[in-house]
Parts: structure tokens; sequence; C-alpha cells
């Protein structure tokens, strides 16, 4: 993943304590986190002391990240250790001391990661699509799915104009930055 | 890199699967995230946890009943290791040194026991739940551990 101007920003303001920041930070990587936290299979009160364990040391490594794009492999390793952890009061499983932040090529074969990472860039994506798109889509996709006539009263829009304005979205999706990396530029 | 969306439906799939795991992060979760920053603001130092009995121990061993859960949580200048009795916990800062430590529950109110010249402290009856220590040193030196459940 490249790096993120604004991650990069966010994680310098966090830093010098900037609360909102730090929650915009959280907002971005808690699906990521709770992810994970969820295929262990966690109590609320594991999957909490997990989880606040995993933003402690986001905290605390705020200083020493140098790599933003490391997020969230570093995130998911932690998140996945911390969650053994929690099991392993109870039952057997090794420790691994190390969580310094880990290089992008550490991570990369990751399928889990690479995932996540997938999945940021698409929330980010989705995100700075323009309104009309963001609820055309969410319609698109919510079950059961609406017919077109009532997307079209929903969204005021002829239904001839549904399946252009879908194309139009989805190209937009495709050529946002965030997805850049995950799509060929088209010919020229 | 090859294009990841063959179809528009492969790439609605996933942009659908990707907002529902976002929606699916329970409220609670993300506050206990958020809250995480105020804990730097009590400029302590952090103590992770590097040894647990109870995940080192050879696959026979654990069963014992006789022996003691022990924790070690180090940070930069100062380790605190916690020996888990049936009712209570029994603790010494290394390098040794005198002060105060606090039991802090995530739920409850927060208890003060003296540690000695030596570094020990007990702590009865043992937190339940999840909690964490904080030493304030006769110095003032603060070392926080982080969230752990004994």
């Amino acid at each position: 993943m490249r790096d993120d101007p604004g991650v990069t920003a966010l994680v310098k303001r966090a830093r010098d304590g900037d609360q909102e920041a730090w929650n915009a930070l959280v907002d971005r990587f808690a699906p990521l986190v709770w992810s994970v936290c969820r295929r262990h299979d966690l109590s609320r009160a594991d999957a909490e002391e997990a989880g606040s364990n995993v933003w402690l040391r986001l905290v605390e490594g705020l200083g020493s990240l140098r790599e933003p794009a490391a997020l969230p492999g570093w995130l998911v390793t932690v998140t996945r250790r911390e969650c053994l952890r929690v099991v392993s009061g109870r039952r057997g499983q090794v420790l691994v001391a190390d969580d310094r932040f880990p290089g992008e090529d550490g991570l990369a074969a990751d399928a889990e990661v690479l995932k996540q990472e997938q999945y940021l860039a698409l929330r980010e994506a989705f995100a700075g699509l323009s309104d009309r798109c963001r609820r055309l889509l969410t319609l698109l996709f919510s079950e059961p799915r609406p017919s077109y006539t009532e997307i079209s009263d929903r969204l005021d829009m002829r239904v001839g104009g549904i399946g252009p304005t879908r194309l139009r979205c989805l190209d937009a999706l495709r050529r946002s930055a965030p997805l850049a990396p995950y799509v060929t530029a088209p010919e020229a | 890199m090859a294009e990841q969306w063959e179809s528009d439906e492969e790439l609605l799939a996933d942009l659908r699967a990707a907002l529902q795991a976002e929606a699916e992060v329970p409220a609670w979760f993300s506050e206990t995230g958020k809250a995480a920053l105020e804990w730097r603001g009590l400029d302590g130092e952090l103590a992770t946890l590097t040894e647990d009995s109870a995940t080192t121990a050879p696959a026979g061993a654990r069963a014992e009943p006789a022996s003691l859960r022990s924790l070690t949580f180090t940070g930069r200048e100062v380790t605190i290791g916690i020996e888990v009795d049936a009712d209570e916990l029994h603790g010494q800062i290394a390098p040794p040194r005198a002060g105060e430590i606090e039991v802090r529950p995530r739920r409850g109110p927060v208890r003060r026991l003296p540690v000695d010249e030596l570094g020990w402290f007990a702590i009865r009856p043992k937190p339940a739940g999840a909690f964490r220590l904080c030493f304030t040193s006769a110095g003032g030196h603060v070392v926080l551990t982080e969230w752990t459940t004994v």
C-alpha cells in the first residue's frame, strides 16, 4: 500500500495529543482490528482487553512510526497476538515479544493484511464519491435489493438513468486515488 | 499490477464487504480505542507483558495446580513481576525501589498500595477482571502496565 498523506498527517497530530486526529485514526482502523478479534471468537470482555492493548501499543508507538503504509500489517499482527494472549491466560500459546513496526515487505505476503488494506482503500474511495453515487451504490447492495422503480423514487432519478449512473459511479470508484494500486491504468 | 476486479459485480461485492466490516464494529469497541489517547497524557513508561508462565510452560506442566502463574511486564527502565496466588498477587519492582502501586480496574475504584524498599508489594484480594498496574516511585517516576487479567 502506498503511503497515505492523510494517515501521515493524522499520525503527526495524534502524536502531539490531538484527540480528533486520534479518533479519526481509530475510526479508520477499528474495522480491521475488530475483524481480527472476531475471528478469534472472544467474549466482549476479552475483545475489550485485547483491543485496548492494541490501541495502547499504537499510542505508545506513534512516535516511532516511520511508515504509515506499514500500519495495517502491524495492526493485524499485534491484534492477532493480543487476541491469542487473552485466550492464553487459559490455554497455551507462544508469546512473540517483537512488536516493532515492520517494514512493508516483511508482511506483504500475508493474505489477511492484503485484504484489510484493500478494504481500507475501498472504504476511502467510497467516502470520496459524490453523495448521489454513495446513495445509489448503497441501495444497489442492500438486502433485499430494491427494484429499479423503488430506487428511482428514493433517489429522484429516472429508471433509465440508473444503469448509466451506476456505471459512472463504479468508474469514478475505479479511477479514485485510493484504488490506484489495485487498478490497471486504462489504455491511452 | 493486474486488474483486481474483472467485473463490476466483483467490485461491488468487495465494496459491500468493506463497508459491512465497518458497520459491524460495535460502538464500545471504537470508544475503548479513542480513550487510549488519554493514557498517553499520564506521561509514564509503558510496561508490556514479556513473559507469562501460562503461555510459556510446557504443555504437561501447565495443569500443575501448585505452580504459580507469573507475569513479567517490561518497560524501558523498570520491570514489574507478579505472581498469582489463589486469592492474592505478589509483585516486585526491578531494579528495586520504593513507592506506591495502583490497581486500576476497567470499572470500579482504584486501589493504592505501598511498595517497600525492596520493591515488594502485595495485592489482596486479587483483581477480578481486567486491570492495569501503575507504579509511582518515591522519586515520581511512573510506570504503567498494559491491561491484563489474572
